[in-house]
């Protein structure tokens, strides 16, 4: 398959006084080309330290200790994200110009003292040798691209005077004004309300169809998850537990974890009964111990002791 | 069928000018659980926190049948409201803001019984005690602060805090939100099986739809400071009436990737 990034036995470790915790812990997933990936997993999890390690955004006492990051943009010669110098110009190519990043909260992604229109047409600026009348004309069209109404007056407005849901499609013309290869998303709709998380996720979903650009997409929701993504990673205590496509992983979950996961959401179906936790839907199976990922017949993986993982048997 | 614990009426509330609450009312039934939902900027915080008198309302009354009868609690002065507040605690949304870093879990808990003039020290560590073990936390975590507790067991510990006066009404503002879906489910277990225990009423504000279907026997349905619509949970959520309610609903991601999200256009219903 076509990948655009490649992770491979990616550690990081954070020393704190009280030791070394490792936050990731040996991970390993692809993220194909033009698709959406997601991570999805608990807080602590790792998910959004992996995104970070993607931007190389792990700054002490975090330190990436091993693994690699295999980038093939469409154009150029595929490398190693890890191993590049601090220095090296790739980096800043890389970081909201291949590759873009859409955060949880808009209002810290944004600058409070700088118009809308400034901040979209810097990103422009930044990357690409044009002017700035050029960066504004490009800066405006993907604000209308995003939703933004009234948008000549709204290119003079500041991030206070937009509402949650505003800010955050000001924040994603930011990420894809410079039409990167991968757009990043950590929990880009955490923060909102259903109804504008509806329109987000749509938004999101949309021009993913139309631009075509690959989007690594980390979240703790399912729902979230099953609208969106065509892959989906399963992540726990710095480890994946389980890949496989959105209806292998949602509709039959292999993994003990994943299956207490989706249990553990309240809904109509167990109204009125106990919620399953994930304590009671995991029982005794061992999902602490990092067994290695195991690829099954149909393309998912899944990491379980080597005598429950035969080919394909589903425990649901 | 059951009694009103809670008969709220015509309530307003305004902030600067900015009209938060607009003439809500509603009756609240011993032993259920009713939810308030809607987004941010509906109202629902706001009439909780009327309710409690945390706030003052502006206009509009909140009858509270208490141990002794029926009172006001709206025009009632703050003297007075004091022994009424062993009979009505708040659970909060966000376990770290919540506690007192300062504070070991003991004194946290044991608090309230001293405000409310329980002197003897060993009847307080009784009833700590058996508050501890109803929320299910280890009889050690006494002597420990907030710091080192999960974000789950520090939503224990605000419960339990919330519960050592022996409350018969409890208001959650968003007291599961803050967690992960795993401690969720044995938050909102553990909040269940206490209501059954100890016959407690619950007014639960959330913006998590699918938590309030699960937990709710009634809800209310909030927008712009009105109470758009309310009814049972089953009618509210399979036979919406209100535009609002609609576009709320068509709004939650299914985890099913074959039922796709096809939101409501606000425009389009005139909301």
């Amino acid at each position: 398959m076509d990948n655009i990034l490649q992770v491979r036995d990616l550690a990081v470790d954070f020393t704190t006084d009280i030791g070394i915790t490792k936050a990731l812990n040996g991970v390993s997933f692809d993220v194909p080309r033009g698709q959406v990936t997601a991570i999805v997993g608990e807080s602590g999890s790792g998910k959004s330290v992996t995104a970070n390690c993607v931007m190389r955004l792990i700054q002490p006492p975090g330190r990436i200790v091993s693994g690699s990051i295999q980038f093939s943009p469409s154009q150029g010669s595929p490398f190693d994200i890890v191993s590049l110098a601090d220095k090296d110009p790739r980096l800043h190519e890389l970081r909201g110009g291949l590759i873009s990043m859409v955060f949880q909260e808009p209002m810290t992604a944004l600058s409070p003292v700088y118009t809308i229109g400034n901040q979209v047409a810097e990103a422009i600026l930044c990357h690409r040798d044009v002017g700035k009348a050029v960066a504004w004309q490009e800066a405006t069209e993907m604000l209308i691209r995003v939703g933004i109404e009234d948008i000549e007056r709204r290119m003079f407005m500041y991030p206070f005077e937009f509402s949650g849901g505003m800010r955050q499609r000001v924040v994603i013309a930011m990420a894809l004004v410079c039409n990167p290869e991968v757009l990043i998303c950590d929990e880009p709709t955490t923060a909102l309300d259903v109804t504008i998380q509806a329109e987000v996720l749509t938004l999101i979903r949309d021009l993913q169809h139309e631009l075509g650009n690959s989007v690594l997409f980390i979240t703790h929701d399912l729902g979230v998850v099953a609208q969106l993504a065509d892959y989906v990673v399963v992540m726990y205590q710095g480890r994946v537990l389980e890949i496989g496509t959105v209806r292998q992983v949602l509709k039959t979950p292999m993994h003990p974890y994943t299956q207490g996961l989706l249990q553990a959401i309240p809904g109509l179906a167990r109204a009125g009964e106990r919620l399953a936790t994930i304590e009671s839907v995991v029982g005794d199976a061992d999902i602490t111990t990092p067994y290695p990922l195991v690829k099954l017949a149909d393309g998912r993986q899944v990491s379980l002791p080597p005598q429950s993982t035969p080919g394909g048997q589903e425990s649901e | 069928m059951s009694e009103v614990l809670l008969e709220v009426k015509n309530l307003c509330k305004s902030f600067e000018g900015v009209v938060a609450v607009e003439d809500v009312t509603f009756d609240l039934l011993r032993a259920e659980t009713l939810g308030i939902v809607g987004e941010s900027g509906s109202g629902k915080t706001t009439v909780a926190r009327c309710i409690l008198r945390a706030i003052d309302p502006d206009t509009g009354t909140v009858q509270f049948n208490s141990s002794n009868g029926w009172v006001y609690l709206t025009n009632l002065p703050h003297r007075e409201l004091v022994p009424l507040r062993r009979e009505m605690q708040m659970v909060f949304q966000d376990p770290f803001a919540s506690l007192n870093p300062r504070m070991t879990v003991r004194e946290i808990i044991e608090e309230p019984l001293i405000i409310h003039g329980e002197r003897s020290r060993s009847r307080r560590l009784d009833q700590v005690m058996d508050i501890l073990d109803r929320v299910q936390l280890e009889r050690d975590s006494l002597t420990r602060y907030p710091h080192a507790f999960s974000g789950g067991q520090r939503q224990r510990i605000g419960i339990a805090r919330a519960l050592v006066l022996r409350p018969s009404f409890i208001v959650c503002d968003e007291s599961v939100s803050a967690l992960d879906v795993s401690v969720q489910a044995q938050i909102i277990n553990l909040l269940e099986d206490l209501q059954r225990e100890l016959g407690l009423t619950y007014l639960f504000v959330a913006h998590d739809l699918s938590v309030v279907q699960h937990i709710c026997d009634r809800v209310l349905v909030m927008n712009r400071g009105r109470v758009v619509e309310s009814g049972t949970v089953t009618d509210v959520f399979e036979r919406p009436q209100e535009n609002y309610t609609k576009l709320l609903l068509s709004a939650i991601p299914s985890t099913d990737p074959d039922v796709p999200l096809q939101p409501l256009d606000r425009e389009q219903l005139g909301i």
